[in-house]
C-alpha cells in the first residue's frame, strides 16, 4: 500500500475529527454560555408537571342493575414538596386549612420521601369552603394542588357492607409486598369485600395530564392528556329488595342472614350485623373512626356470615340424618320412643320435650334430640365428620370474599390433636345435634341446604355474577364450578327433602307457613356458654322447585323457630310475593 | 525470520509500546461515565441497580479486553471469515428471537445473564472483517466498481440491522465504511459518487423507516411539530444542557435530570445531564478526552505495522468519532435523534464492552507496531 497517501489521509481524518469536536464545543458555547441564562430561566420556570387522573372505579350494581356503589366528584388537596419555598411556615398553614395536625402532614410527606416530585395527597373529599380558602391563599402556597377526584360512595351506607367491603390507601409497603401494576402510593384500592376481590376489574386505568406550569405552579399549557379509563361494572347476584328485607328482618340484633340461589350459588342477600358504613373509608378513614370500629365490643368489622364460627345446633341433624340413612341404620318409618331424655352410662342428656312415640321422619320434623342421640351412637364420630365434610362443613366454601373461616368439624383425631384428649361418647352425642366442638358459618350452612335443595350439588357461593365494561358489554360471567356432589342415594336425598318440608308443614317451624309458597328447612337452637342460645333457621323455597336458600342466625336470642325462622319468612315473602310478578331474583 | 526472543523481554517491549495516553483517556472516560450513570439513575426505587450492572459489564469487558490485548491482532485477521459468519448469524438471531424494547428488536435474552445487543458487537466485527478484506484487495481502486466488493461486504449486516430496526447503528456502518475506504485509498470522486448515490436512495429508505423514526427526523427539522414526543426530548435536552452554563449545577444537582424531563437520560441522552451538572467546562473536558482518544487512535493507525492493523484502527476511530458527534449533536439540537449511545459513558453493557474491546484492539495494534527485531 501507499504508505504516504495513507498517512496524508490520516491527517485529513484527524482534521475532520478535530473539526467535528470543535463544532460540538462551539455549539456548547452557544447554548451554555451565550444563551445559558435563557435556558436556566426556562429550566427553573418552565416546569412540566405530570398529574395523574384517577380513574373512576367501576360501579357495583345489584342483580337488577340498580347501582349499589357509585362515585361522586370531590376535591382532593395534594402537596408538591419541591415547590414549597418555606416548608416550615407553609406546612402548618396548609394543615390548619385542612383541619389536620401539622405532624400528620409531615408524616404523609415523609412516607413519600423518595419521590419529591410526585404530589402527595393530604386529604380527600375536602369541603368546598376549604377549597375556596386555599384558592384565596394561592399566592402563598405554591406547592398546594387541588384536584378533582372521584370519591367512592355507598348510597345505602351499611347495607351489605361486609360483602361490598371498603377502600384504603396503598402504602409504600403494600406496593413492595403486593404485585400491583400501575398503582401509585396513596391511591385507594379495595381492602375488603368485593372491592378487594374484584379490585383489578373495578379500578380502571389512571390517566395523566402533562402540563407546563408557571412559577406559581399553575398549569398554563396542557401538552397532552391520556384519559383515564373507568373501571368495569361489577354485577352482583344481590337483590336490593331481598337484601333490605333481610336487614330489616334481623333488625338491630347481632347475627347474619344469607340468601343464595341453590342452583348457581349466586348470593342474593348477605347480612352481617352490626355493620359499618364503608363511606367512612372512602376518603381515607380517620384514625379515631378506625379505632372506634376496632374497639367496638359488638365487633362490626367481623363478617358473621363468612368468618363467624357458630355451633349450628339442630341444623346439623341434616348431617346426622344423612349418615344414619345412608349407612342403612334407619329408614323414614323406623320407630322410636322419646321419653324426653337420653341416658348415657348414668349421665342424663335432656331433650327440650318428651316426644313420645315417633318415626324418623317425625324426628326430623320435631327435631327430637333423643332420636338423633340414639342413632349417633352406631353412626359414630368418624362417619359423622365424614358426612359433615361431604356437605362442606369444616372447609371454606370458596366464596369470592377475602378471609373466609373454615369453621370446625371435630372428630377423634382432631380432638387428640387440638386438646390432647380422647373422644368421649358424650362428644358424639353433642356433635350429632350440632353442639360441642362443631362450628359452622351461616354461609356453610346455606351451601349445605343448597346441596339438598338442588339435588346434591355442592355449589360455590359467589357474590358477583358478571363483569361488564362501562358501556355495558359483558366482559366475564362469574360461574365458579361446583366443588363436588353429595355421595347420597336418591332415596336418602328424597327423605331429607321430605323431612325438611315436614319441619315447616307440621313441625318446629310451622309458624312460618305462607299461603302459596311451600317452604322446607330446619330450625336450630344452639346452646351458648354465655347467654341465650343462638337461633338458627336454614330453609329453601319453593320446596318442590327450590330457587332460594335462606339462612338466618341470631346470636344469643333463643329458639330458632321463634327468632330466626321469621327472618327467613320475611326474606322469602319479599323474594317470592311482594314483587307482583312473583319472580324471585334474576 | 525472527530470532527467538525470551518471553519476558518480549512482554516488556510490548508493555513499553503500550499507548499510555490512549489507556489513560479510556480510564478517564469510563470513570466519567460511571459517575454520570450513577447521577442519572440513583433517584429510582433501586438506586444501585444500574450502576451495579454497569460495573459488572465493566469488569467483564476489561477481562475479555485483556485477552484481546494478549493475542496478536493479526490472529483476528486469520479468523475474519469465521467472525463475519458468526456476526451474521447473531444479527439474524436477533430478528428471530429478539426481545422488543421501545418498538425495536435489538436484544437477545441470555436468561439470568441479562440481555445482549449483537448490533453493538457487530460494529467491531465489521471493522475487523472489512479491514482484512481491504488488506486482501489492496487496490489501487480505479473506479466505483473496484469498491463494490467492500460495499457488498457490509450490505448484508447493515440490512439486518436496519430491519431491527436500528437506523442509528446502520448509519454507524456507513461512517465506518466511509472512513476505512477513504484511508484505504479510494478516490475522492468515487467516495463523493457513493455519497450522492446514498442521498438519491434516501427516499427509498424513508419508506422503509418506521413511523417513529420518520417522526424523529421531521421533528429534528421542526421540534414544535411534536412538543410532547420526540420534539419534547430535543427541547428539554437543550434546556438541560444550556441551563448548566459555565460550571454546571453541580453533580447530582441537575433539576432536569432528577425531574426526568429528559427521556432516556441514562442512555442516549446522558450528555444532556453532563451538560447540566458539570457545565461547559465539564463538557469540554469530556470532548477533550474524546479528542485524545481519537487522535491516539489515528496515531496508532499511522504507525501500524501492516495495512490490516492501520485500517482496523481507522475503522475504530471512525466508529467512535461518529458516535460522539451524532450523540452529543443530538442532545444539543444539531443532529436528529437516532438513538446511538455515547461511547464509554452511556448506560448499556453491550455498548460499554464493545468500546472496551475496541480500545483493547487499538492498543494491540499499537503495541505490536514494530517488527520483532533487535
Amino acid at each position: 500500500m501507499d504508505r504516504e497517501i495513507f498517512e496524508r489521509r490520516l491527517i485529513v481524518l484527524l482534521t475532520v475529527v478535530a473539526g467535528l469536536l470543535g463544532i460540538l464545543a462551539l455549539r456548547l458555547w452557544q447554548i451554555q454560555i451565550v444563551q445559558g441564562d435563557y435556558f436556566l430561566r426556562l429550566s427553573e420556570e418552565n416546569r412540566l408537571r405530570v398529574t395523574s387522573i384517577t380513574a373512576p372505579r367501576g360501579l357495583v350494581v345489584d342483580a337488577r342493575g340498580r347501582p349499589i356503589v357509585v362515585n361522586r366528584p370531590a376535591f382532593t388537596v395534594a402537596l408538591l414538596r419541591m415547590e414549597l419555598r418555606r416548608p416550615a411556615q407553609e406546612i402548618p398553614v396548609v394543615a390548619r386549612l385542612l383541619g389536620m395536625d401539622p405532624a400528620e402532614v409531615e408524616q404523609k410527606l415523609a412516607q413519600a420521601q423518595g419521590r419529591p416530585f410526585e404530589p402527595v395527597r393530604l386529604r380527600r373529599d375536602v369541603p368546598k369552603a376549604v377549597i375556596a380558602a386555599i384558592e384565596e391563599s394561592r399566592m402563598d402556597l405554591p406547592g398546594v394542588l387541588v384536584e378533582v377526584e372521584p370519591v367512592r360512595e355507598y348510597p345505602y351506607h351499611d347495607l351489605a357492607a361486609h360483602l361490598l367491603g371498603y377502600l384504603g390507601e396503598v402504602s409504600d409497603r403494600d406496593l413492595r409486598v403486593l404485585h400491583l401494576p400501575g398503582t401509585e402510593s396513596g391511591e385507594l384500592i379495595g381492602k375488603d369485600g368485593i372491592e378487594r376481590t374484584y379490585d383489578r376489574y373495578l379500578r380502571g386505568r389512571n390517566g395523566e395530564i402533562q402540563a407546563e406550569v408557571d412559577a406559581l405552579g399553575r398549569p398554563f399549557r396542557t401538552l397532552g392528556t391520556v384519559p383515564a379509563v373507568a373501571g368495569d361494572t361489577v354485577v352482583l347476584g344481590l337483590n336490593l329488595d331481598v337484601q333490605r328485607a333481610a336487614e330489616a328482618g334481623l333488625g338491630d340484633r347481632l347475627g347474619a342472614v344469607v340468601a343464595m340461589d341453590p342452583r348457581t350459588g349466586a348470593v342474593v342477600a348477605f347480612v352481617s350485623h352490626p355493620a359499618f358504613d364503608p363511606n367512612l373509608f372512602s376518603a381515607g378513614i380517620k384514625a379515631g373512626a378506625w379505632n372506634g370500629l376496632l374497639k367496638d365490643p359488638r365487633q362490626p368489622l367481623i363478617d358473621r356470615a363468612l368468618q363467624g364460627g357458630y355451633p349450628t345446633g339442630s341444623v346439623f341433624k341434616i348431617v346426622t340424618a344423612s349418615a344414619a340413612l345412608e349407612l342403612g341404620l334407619v329408614n323414614p318409618q323406623s320407630r322410636f320412643y322419646c321419653p324426653g331424655f337420653y341416658n348415657l352410662g348414668g349421665h342424663v342428656f335432656h331433650d327440650h320435650e318428651a316426644h313420645g312415640n315417633l318415626n324418623f321422619l317425625d324426628a326430623i320434623a320435631e327435631s327430637c334430640n333423643v332420636v338423633f342421640w340414639t342413632v349417633s351412637r352406631p353412626v359414630g364420630p368418624v362417619h359423622l365428620a365424614e358426612f359433615a365434610r361431604m356437605y362442606g362443613l369444616g372447609q371454606v366454601t370458596g366464596m369470592d370474599l377475602p378471609q373466609e373461616s373454615p369453621g370446625v368439624m371435630p372428630d377423634p383425631a382432631w380432638k387428640e390433636r387440638t386438646y390432647h384428649q380422647p373422644w368421649y361418647a358424650g362428644d358424639t352425642l353433642n356433635t350429632a345435634v350440632g353442639q360441642g366442638y362443631v362450628l359452622g358459618t351461616p354461609l356453610q350452612v346455606a351451601r349445605m341446604l343448597a346441596a339438598i335443595a338442588n339435588g346434591g350439588t355442592l355449589v360455590t357461593p359467589h357474590a358477583v355474577t358478571e363483569i361488564r365494561s362501562p358501556d355495558g358489554r359483558v366482559r366475564a360471567r362469574i360461574e365458579p364450578p361446583s366443588t363436588g356432589r353429595l355421595r347420597l342415594s336418591a332415596q336418602t336425598l328424597a327423605v331429607l327433602q321430605t323431612g325438611l318440608a315436614a319441619v315447616v308443614s307440621r313441625g318446629t317451624a310451622a309458624s312460618i307457613q305462607m299461603p302459596g309458597l311451600a317452604v322446607a328447612g330446619k330450625t336450630g337452637t344452639a346452646e351458648s356458654s354465655h347467654g341465650k342460645p343462638f337461633a338458627w333457621f336454614a330453609g329453601y323455597a319453593p320446596a318442590d322447585d327450590p330457587r332460594l336458600v335462606v339462612v338466618a342466625m341470631v346470636e344469643n336470642a333463643g329458639f330458632g323457630a321463634e327468632f330466626a325462622a321469621p327472618i327467613v319468612q320475611r326474606v322469602l315473602q319479599v323474594a317470592f310475593e311482594i314483587p307482583p310478578a312473583g319472580a324471585p331474583h334474576p | 525470520m525472527n530470532t527467538v526472543t525470551p518471553p519476558r523481554a518480549r512482554a516488556q517491549r510490548l508493555m513499553r509500546n503500550l499507548d499510555w495516553p490512549l489507556l489513560g483517556a479510556t480510564c478517564a472516560l469510563v470513570a466519567f461515565g460511571l459517575v454520570m450513570v450513577y447521577s442519572t439513575t440513583r433517584s429510582g426505587p433501586h438506586p444501585l441497580m444500574f450502576i451495579r450492572s454497569q460495573l459488572l459489564h465493566l469488569v467483564l469487558g476489561v477481562l475479555i479486553g485483556i485477552v484481546i490485548l494478549a493475542v496478536d491482532y493479526r490472529s483476528f485477521a486469520a479468523g475474519a471469515r469465521a467472525l463475519y459468519v458468526i456476526n451474521l448469524l447473531l444479527l439474524a438471531a436477533v430478528l428471530v428471537l429478539g426481545h422488543t424494547s421501545l418498538g425495536a428488536q435489538r436484544w437477545i435474552s441470555l436468561g439470568p445473564l441479562g440481555q445482549f445487543q449483537p448490533s453493538e458487537f457487530a460494529k467491531l466485527a465489521i471493522v475487523i472483517t472489512l479491514a482484512k478484506h481491504l488488506a486482501d484487495r489492496p487496490g489501487p481502486y480505479r473506479s466505483i466498481t473496484d469498491l463494490a466488493p467492500f460495499l457488498g461486504h457490509i450490505a448484508l449486516p447493515m440490512f439486518l440491522i436496519f430491519r431491527q430496526p436500528d437506523l442509528g447503528t446502520a448509519l454507524v456502518y456507513g461512517a465506518i465504511v466511509a472512513g476505512m475506504l477513504y484511508a484505504g485509498g479510494a478516490r475522492r470522486r468515487d467516495l463523493a459518487g457513493l455519497a450522492a448515490g446514498a442521498a438519491l436512495l434516501s427516499p427509498v429508505f424513508w419508506h422503509v423507516l418506521k413511523e417513529y423514526q420518520r417522526r424523529r427526523l421531521l421533528v429534528f427539522l421542526d421540534p414544535s411539530l411534536d412538543p410532547l414526543g420526540s420534539g419534547y426530548g430535543i427541547i428539554q435536552s437543550k434546556i438541560a444542557v444550556g441551563s448548566g452554563m459555565l460550571w454546571g449545577k453541580g453533580l447530582f444537582a441537575g433539576t432536569q435530570n432528577v425531574l426526568q424531563f429528559v427521556p432516556e437520560h441514562h442512555t442516549d441522552f446522558i450528555f444532556s445531564v453532563i451538560g447540566e451538572e458539570v457545565g461547559f467546562v465539564g463538557a469540554v473536558v469530556l470532548l477533550a478526552l474524546f479528542f485524545i482518544w481519537l487522535a491516539r487512535g489515528l496515531a496508532i493507525a499511522a504507525q501500524a505495522r501492516d495495512r490490516f492493523g492501520g485500517l482496523a484502527a481507522v475503522g475504530i476511530v471512525s466508529m467512535v468519532a461518529f458516535h460522539v458527534f451524532v450523540n452529543v449533536g443530538m442532545t444539543v439540537g444539531i443532529m436528529p435523534i437516532t438513538g446511538i449511545p455515547l461511547p464509554f459513558i452511556s448506560y448499556g453493557g453491550s455498548a460499554l464492552m464493545t468500546m472496551l474491546w475496541a480500545t483493547a484492539f487499538l492498543l494491540n495494534i499499537g503495541m505490536r507496531r514494530q517488527k520483532i527485531l533487535f
